[in-house]
């Protein structure tokens, strides 16, 4: 398959297509921030607090009058941000060591794994309250929880991979050449490994910024005034009486954000999954 | 709008004259629903307002604040005089009172009482912890027993503000027996002479007391009241709205504008003796000019913060202690919102512009700091307009206290409640130099002013009440001067509560006992 066909398979895909439509839209918002928030997104003027959707402020206004528009733009930069490093976190080690793991089998395997298996153990969740409390809440820290919560995920993943691999015929055959154990792991073993690795990684921003969300909802994420969606939902939890646009933007923008990594993960998955292209 | 008001106006109005018909019942359930679980129910240990209200429902003093006032009234004493020389306070007690395992009440129980926090060679000086020690009996240097029914303190210095002192929760009379039998366990089940008596306690759940029918005044109304935790401000909202609880602690502004909006609920507000303020790190080298701390002072716009995040449920503060308590210093003139005279105060005292001060908020809300995230943020953007960077910083409560007591901010957030309405509460116990020795210290901006700290022990000293109003007037303004705290606002107290309850107290403290409330059938 040329990479022009995978492309196009890409486009013709319904889910795949609206997801990057949305996390372009999503990505433009975040980078040309500055440029578009109609007033400065830190900047209490708490007189007009609590004020429903206007021309002045489409989004309205939160507890001390600042702009929720703004904020929502503001936000998204640290949302995708938290996405993308986030999954790097846990994407290099992760596959380091699922690599690892596959390849050299044995007692490699059980102890890489065995500490995955541990990490696993705990809900994620749980895992990063725990690692963000014991650090410091913040953002730095918040990115880094959710990072190591989703390691032994990617490990385990690549792990599967490179044990079919290495029984392939030329895998065998490039070792029977002569070929060394890291010439054979990063020429030949990992690329094969990388459609599934790229598949999750998309599904994986999705519930990184999620889970980051959760983390800012708890008060253990980014610290105010920053305005991150999921702190953002969390202070309007408590105005959902009298002014529910608080909660319902934020929540809306995490909702798009999510649903656009999911939709075009889910693409991306039936585009280059082999046995769910025959079907 | 104006004729919603009228309505609002008149329905309050009219509220009271129709429970005037019905007359009070007896029986029922009291539930009531507050932000958090107590601690110690043992009020001379008790440390936090959840523990506090809870326990003055169940336990006495010797006197009392009269209801809705601070007066001082006779509870478990009949009457009491004070020696010439200002050192003995003898007390009459009452006869007849039964504690409510059944044990008399006598001069034994008030000594036990007592002793116990004062003396360390008290057999139960060992089951608590005093931490209050130097607001409550600290100055009392001996009890004595003059006859089964009368008792007398001696002190070691005249200690005017005393009296004021015993009507606190912090000086309750505790059955002696039930000291021995559950030693440091007393706070869980506390046993006094009170309206109500302590029945049981789910732990984060609820503390459900009895009515006391051998109570040996007006015995109470209701039969029983549950004390509900329910964290969420909005989740005790709707309890509230919904006639889930009858009476809901804590509500936030917000929520008490929907409250003023529900002809089924009512909302009595007062004047509090409270202060919310922001206290200076004075030990930390860039705050010490007095010239720094004025401008943070001239940078806050205290009228906007009010009007905003307190929804005007507030007074700006300019002194250590509200208005409502005498001695007062309404000469002073508070520092004018102005961030560009900050500015130039801070340019002249050579403040680092650089440097980005951590500014700690309080991970809890109090009467007196309804949302103090959100003030923190308004502080922040208000020092940033002053030049100031700041860093807002958030940790658990217990760490919070722990840490600003031992200085390790550069600017906290904190408030204070002052039980007794004695300006002594404040001033000595927030301010001077002997609090504010860390660890442990309660003066947080840790201003170790000499001649302050003399004003207020010479205040202490003296029983003369224009000669202590003098002394206080001349403190409050060295305060001003050296501004180790912003005061930020004397917030309005607020009782919420479903209509169908009657003669609900509220007093400047907040601590009521329940006894005279009824509910209807």
């Amino acid at each position: 398959m040329s990479r022009w066909e995978a492309l196009h398979d890409l486009m013709s895909n319904w889910s795949a297509a609206a997801g990057m439509a949305i996390i372009a839209a999503i990505l433009v918002v975040a980078l040309a921030g500055p440029l578009l928030t109609p007033h400065d997104p830190l900047m209490p003027a708490p007189l007009q607090r609590l004020q429903g959707p206007s021309s002045a402020h489409p989004f309205g206004t939160d507890s001390l009058g600042r702009d929720i528009l703004s904020r929502v733009i503001g936000g998204a930069r640290i949302s995708i941000l938290i996405g993308v490093i986030s999954v790097t976190i846990s994407l290099l080690p992760g596959t380091l060591l699922g690599l690892l793991a596959g390849y050299f089998g044995r007692w490699i395997d059980s102890l890489i794994m065995r500490c995955m298996d541990m990490l696993l153990a705990f809900p994620a969740i749980l895992l990063a309250i725990f690692i963000t409390a014991v650090l410091e809440p913040n953002l730095t820290n918040t990115m880094i929880a959710v990072g190591i919560v989703y390691i032994p995920h990617y490990a385990r993943i690549v792990r599967a991979s490179v044990l079919s691999l290495k029984q392939q015929l030329f895998v065998q055959a490039v070792g029977h050449l002569g070929g060394g154990h890291v010439r054979i792991l990063l020429r030949h073993v990992l690329p094969n490994c990388i459609p599934p690795i790229i598949v999750y990684a998309t599904l994986g921003m999705g519930t990184a910024v999620l889970q980051a969300a959760a983390l800012g909802f708890l008060g253990l994420g980014a610290q105010p005034p920053s305005p991150e969606w999921g702190a953002m939902l969390s202070e309007g939890r408590q105005y959902i009486q009298i002014a529910p646009h608080v909660a319902a933007f934020p929540g809306a923008a995490i909702l798009l954000l999510v649903l656009g990594f999911n939709l075009f993960g889910d693409g991306l998955r039936d585009v280059l999954d082999p046995s769910l292209r025959s079907q | 709008m104006r004729k919603f008001l009228i309505f609002l106006a008149v329905t309050v109005c009219l509220a009271p004259l129709s429970a005037l018909a019905a007359g009070p019942t007896q029986g029922g359930t009291l539930i009531w629903g507050r932000g958090g679980d107590s601690v110690n129910l043992d009020l001379a240990q008790a440390t936090d307002g959840e523990s506090i209200k809870a326990g003055v429902q169940m336990l006495e003093n010797l006197v009392i604040f009269e209801k809705d006032s601070m007066n001082v009234v006779p509870q478990l004493a009949e009457s009491w005089t004070v020696s010439d020389d200002g050192l003995t306070w003898t007390f009459k007690l009452r006869k007849g009172v039964k504690f409510h395992d059944g044990e008399p009440f006598n001069a034994q129980a008030v000594y036990d009482s007592f002793a116990r926090v004062i003396d360390p060679n008290h057999p139960f000086h060992q089951y608590g912890k005093w931490v209050y020690l130097s607001l409550s009996l600290g100055p009392v240097k001996e009890i004595k027993i003059v006859d089964d029914y009368t008792v007398a303190l001696v002190t070691e210095k005249p200690y005017a503000p005393l009296l004021n002192n015993l009507a606190l929760w912090l000086c309750p009379i505790l059955s002696p027996r039930a000291m021995a039998e559950y030693k440091d366990q007393i706070g869980q089940h506390p046993v006094g002479t009170g309206p109500f008596k302590f029945s049981k306690w789910v732990k984060d759940d609820q503390i459900i007391m009895e009515r006391n029918p051998d109570y040996w005044g007006d015995k109470a109304k209701v039969d029983q009241i549950i004390l509900k935790s329910i964290p969420e401000s909005s989740s005790r909202l709707m309890a509230l709205q919904s006639g889930a609880v009858d009476i809901a602690d804590d509500l936030d502004p917000d929520s008490i504008r929907l409250v003023e909006a529900n002809d089924q609920l009512a909302v009595i507000k007062r004047p509090s003796v409270n202060v919310g303020y922001l206290a200076i790190n004075t030990e930390k080298p860039w705050l010490k000019d007095a010239r720094v701390r004025r401008a943070i002072a001239h940078a806050i716009d205290k009228e906007t913060l009010i009007a905003s995040i307190f929804q005007g449920l507030a007074v700006p503060a300019k002194n250590p202690f509200p208005p409502s308590i005498w001695s007062y210093n309404d000469a002073i003139q508070p520092y004018a919102y102005d961030p560009a005279k900050a500015k130039k105060l801070l340019e002249e005292a050579g403040f680092d512009f650089s440097r980005e001060l951590e500014l700690w908020a309080m991970p809890v809300s109090r009467a007196y700091m309804p949302e103090p995230v959100k003030t923190a943020e308004l502080i922040q953007a208000y020092l940033a307009a002053a030049g100031v960077k700041s860093k807002i910083v958030r940790m658990d409560w217990g760490t919070y206290l722990k840490k600003t007591s031992n200085g390790e901010h550069d600017l906290c957030m904190l408030g204070w409640l002052g039980g007794n309405a004695d300006p002594d509460n404040f001033l000595y116990g927030l301010l001077s130099a002997d609090t504010a020795k860390t660890p442990g210290a309660a003066n947080v901006a840790l201003w170790k002013n000499a001649e302050f700290t003399k004003l207020c022990l010479q205040a202490q000293r003296t029983f003369d009440k224009a000669e202590r109003t003098e002394l206080y007037l001349k403190a409050q303004e060295i305060f001003h001067q050296e501004q180790p705290w912003v005061p930020l606002a004397h917030s309005t107290i607020v009782r919420c509560y479903n209509k169908r309850l009657h003669d609900v107290p509220l007093r400047p403290n907040g601590l009521n006992s329940f006894q005279m409330v009824w509910k209807d059938k």
